[in-house]
């Protein structure tokens, strides 16, 4: 007896979007420049909007939390920005020329978010150097 | 007239996040087990190691994406009520750390969102060795961001769960 060979190949694409030269330059766009957004929203603190949550409140941009109305939240506003921009961003590469898009590195879809790591770690270093 | 109390409400959805986080860290650990040791040929009886890696890895594609997006919701509503009574005790009893890895948790989870969609192209055109590279890597950190996830989510739910 023995077990089935699994392999992780399949047949072709067989679907549109998993063919489609526009859509490979966008999803690779996206992941390169999403984390990219996402540090420089956390590093500049720039969020699409503050949720209050003792309130229920949304706010533009970045609000401070007020005096007797609970803390503030970025982090939603944080991921839309990155999720907005960068749906953006990838969809103007789409419209270059194909001979432009195919330059797009493959290495830096999986390089830079690996960069965020140590980037988030120093980041977060007011928790782990707390007195 | 309240059919259940707001823990118990508040609870219920942690437990749904709790179950998709479970079944995304299944799905996307045996799919990273089969890119890292893929399961050429088996002579004689396979063990238990073989059969785990030898999974029609390709076909979790769909179902990670779905299953990641989905805990991601689940994850961002319950985070409402985890910032107000949960975070706030937490720093007041001066667990930095653990709050400081929360944060690492948010960041790691949006991060993996970003790359959902090139995980699925690349799953998509398995066929094509231009892709092995990005494909293999994205994956392992994809499951291995889901075990950090979950591991600090668990951690955080013993140090304060809802309802403490």
């Amino acid at each position: 007896m023995s077990t089935p060979t699994a392999t992780t190949r399949t047949s072709p694409a067989t679907s549109s979007l998993a063919s489609s030269t526009r859509f490979r330059t966008f999803v690779i766009t996206f992941a390169i420049v999403g984390p990219v957004i996402y540090m420089i929203c956390l590093q500049m603190n720039w969020p699409l909007f503050t949720y209050h949550p003792a309130t229920n409140r949304f706010a533009l941009g970045w609000e401070a939390a007020r005096s007797g109305e609970g803390p503030n939240m970025t982090w939603y506003g944080w991921t839309a920005m990155t999720l907005i921009v960068g749906t953006v961003v990838s969809f103007l590469a789409t419209l270059l020329p194909e001979s432009m898009s195919k330059r797009i590195p493959l290495i830096l879809v999986w390089l830079l978010p690996i960069l965020a790591i140590p980037y988030l770690i120093y980041d977060l270093r007011q928790w782990w150097f707390h007195p | 007239m309240d059919i259940i109390s707001v823990n118990t409400f508040w609870t219920i959805w942690l437990l749904v996040h709790l179950i998709l986080a479970v079944s995304l860290l299944g799905a996307l650990t045996h799919q990273a087990v089969s890119v890292v040791m893929p399961v050429r040929q088996v002579a004689g009886p396979a063990g238990f190691v073989t059969r785990f890696r030898a999974v029609p890895a390709a076909g979790y594609a769909t179902a990670v994406c779905v299953l990641w997006v989905l805990t991601f919701i689940v994850g961002s509503y319950i985070y409402t009520k985890y910032r107000i009574y949960i975070r706030i005790p937490i720093e007041q009893a001066g667990y930095w750390k653990t709050q400081g890895f929360f944060d690492f948790k948010e960041h790691v989870a949006s991060i993996g969102l970003t790359l959902l969609p090139a995980y699925w192209f690349f799953w998509k055109n398995a066929q094509k060795p231009e892709y092995d590279t990005a494909r293999k890597i994205v994956t392992v950190y994809l499951a291995v961001a889901c075990w950090f996830l979950f591991i600090v989510g668990h951690v955080l739910n013993n140090v304060r769960g809802f309802g403490s």
